[in-house]
């Protein structure tokens, strides 16, 4: 018998501490405390130093980019990629030119002489898990994340929604489709594979 | 209620037995999961998990990446605590090849992951509370779990998958002001486990839900290999930080809470669930010590050759994240690449007991076990 009224005592109790917490809350409640109103109005996004030394550069996970006038092609974030978002394509010409027509400037704004010209620089940011590993092996610190130490140039983009899959593919390369041909080396003779076999 | 039920004698009411299915999209097996219960009436009497519905070939995949390539898959095992993945993948690196790291990233490494277990007992708790019917907490847990989201976001960018700890370091120092942030969230947060228990803890609706539901006591536990809070629950001392210290946790000043059965019996959900809420006193307690201890200026990175490349052997390192014992067993062959990369995963240890202690209970009360037992599912099927 003082087990059931004691029972009945504590149900009432704790369920009136928890509601006060519930009111407390109520009344200190600001307009907007919870519920963000999202295209409309944004979370602040932290606040910190971002520089181009990698002693003072704050990574941010966003859109990657790359500034493709200061790429060598010496596919160190290929090799660093865990998942292989990056396709890169490159054909020798001569050290340091300028090729006009193809977009191609033979000097990095760093100074280094470009062997390399590059018909293909693609990301498939639908396949890049944000882990910012590219970023690091750079030499020329030319791939960043948007909004990163290049933010500058390009405004942090982290919500690049698209109707179309392909549409996510980035493509930097600057050479003309219709004048890549012209700089891709003819391809070697395969050795045929008997399938059937 | 539950109490009676496992005691009734079966026999007298033994009727049709129902194959109920439980998942895989079902909310409260938190992730995809499958559970198969054999039903008698109301009761249980036998539960299958089914798993392998979020299989990423984790293992395999390892051994097509370089060892720093694994970090990022690491992230996505466990992943709402990542931190605690790479820092127990890093620890394995280590030992596997001989490293000593800075002293500064010892406490960099104990920061974040102590803080990364704080944000995992959130969801923890608050899921619980959810699956059993309890909608306030959940809010409140996720408000505060998101102001260490914004401090990791803060610190790597990344709000859930961080890449942070590496091997031989941590990718960046903390930012400026970081530490302060720090500081202040701890301040805040401490009041708020007060809140937590007196929403939900000693709520009579949630100690009559839980206590005595889903006993798992100490030896079934230790058979089934459960580790973490889980194991904790049933009594027994047992937390690789004070048992087996890594990095540099012998240092810190903490207490390891075990279940009483303040409320029913010792190991029953309640107990489980209880031991969550203390260990987020711990995990403050903890970062406070190392905020305070860390060393100011140095550098976050150990010497290291441009290109991972361990001596021949194997290695087998454990780490206690907030599920439990994570372990990672590596082969290297002397290659670039790990030959055998094994995860052992406290979650799938976790699972593997619920048909033990959920037999004899009624069908809400297998949602109650569920949610006690805190298990991801991205840990289990990795």
């Amino acid at each position: 018998m003082i087990r059931y009224f004691s029972n009945i005592w504590q149900s009432i109790t704790t369920l009136l501490i928890g509601l006060r917490i519930t009111l407390v809350h109520l009344a200190k409640a600001r307009k907007g405390i919870v519920t963000l109103q999202y295209p409309e109005e944004r979370w602040p996004r932290p606040e910190r130093n971002i520089g181009f030394s990698h002693d003072s550069y704050n990574v941010i996970r966003s859109r990657l980019h790359v500034d493709i006038d200061d790429c060598i092609g010496c596919l160190k974030c290929v090799r660093a990629c865990p998942v292989d978002c990056i396709h890169i394509k490159t054909v020798k010409v001569e050290k340091g030119t300028d090729i006009l027509e193809a977009n191609h400037i033979g000097i990095t704004s760093n100074g280094t002489q470009k062997r390399l010209l590059l018909t293909r620089f693609d990301i498939d940011m639908s396949e890049c898990c944000y882990c910012n590993l590219c970023v690091y092996p750079c030499p020329e610190d030319c791939i960043f994340m948007t909004g990163g130490p290049n933010s500058s140039k390009q405004e942090i983009d982290y919500e690049f929604s698209e109707y179309n899959r392909s549409d996510l593919i980035y493509r930097f390369a600057k050479v003309p489709k219709d004048q890549v041909e012209k700089y891709t080396p003819p391809p070697k003779e395969k050795v045929k594979i008997d399938v059937a076999g | 209620m539950g109490i009676e039920t496992s005691t009734l004698d079966r026999s007298a009411i033994h009727g049709e037995e129902m194959v109920l299915n439980i998942g895989p999209q079902h909310p409260s097996t938190h992730g995809v999961l499958r559970l198969q219960v054999l039903t008698d009436g109301e009761i249980v009497t036998k539960i299958t998990p089914y798993i392998g519905y979020l299989h990423r070939c984790f293992e395999k995949h390892c051994e097509n990446v370089t060892y720093e390539q694994v970090i990022p898959y690491t992230d996505r095992c466990d992943y709402v605590a990542s931190m605690n993945n790479n820092f127990g993948y890093a620890v394995a690196m280590e030992e596997l090849m001989g490293i000593e790291v800075p002293e500064k990233v010892h406490h960099i490494r104990v920061i974040v992951a102590e803080l990364n277990r704080i944000a995992s007992h959130h969801l923890a708790i608050g899921t619980f509370g959810l699956d059993v019917g309890a909608f306030t907490p959940f809010l409140y847990c996720f408000r505060d779990r998101e102001r260490i989201l914004d401090l990791f976001e803060l610190l790597c960018g990344a709000r859930l998958l961080y890449n942070y700890i590496w091997v031989g370091g941590v990718s960046h120092d903390f930012p400026i002001g970081f530490v302060e942030k720090v500081y202040e969230f701890l301040d805040y947060f401490e009041p708020k486990i007060q809140e937590y228990n007196d929403l939900l803890t000693f709520n009579k609706i949630f100690i009559e839900r839980t206590a005595d539901v889903g006993v798992l006591p100490a030896d079934v536990a230790i058979s089934y290999g459960v580790s973490g809070p889980n194991l904790r629950g049933s009594g027994v001392k047992w937390d690789l930080r004070k048992n087996e210290p890594y990095s540099i946790y012998n240092k810190f000043e903490f207490d390891i809470p075990i279940g009483t059965g303040a409320m029913g019996t010792v190991g029953d959900c309640w107990d489980r669930y209880y031991v969550r809420i203390r260990e987020l006193e711990e995990s403050v307690k903890i970062t406070r010590q190392a905020l305070d201890q860390m060393p100011r200026e140095g550098d976050v990175h150990a010497a290291l050759p441009k290109k991972i490349r361990p001596p021949k052997g194997h290695v087998y390192s454990r780490t206690e994240t907030p599920r439990g014992d994570l372990g990672f067993y590596i082969i290297s062959d002397g290659k670039p690449k790990p030959f055998r990369l094994k995860l052992r995963s406290p979650a799938f240890t976790a699972l593997s007991c619920i048909d033990e202690i959920a037999r004899g209970w009624m069908i809400a009360d297998v949602i109650a076990i569920l949610g006690s037992l805190d298990i991801v599912l991205g840990e289990i099927d990795r």
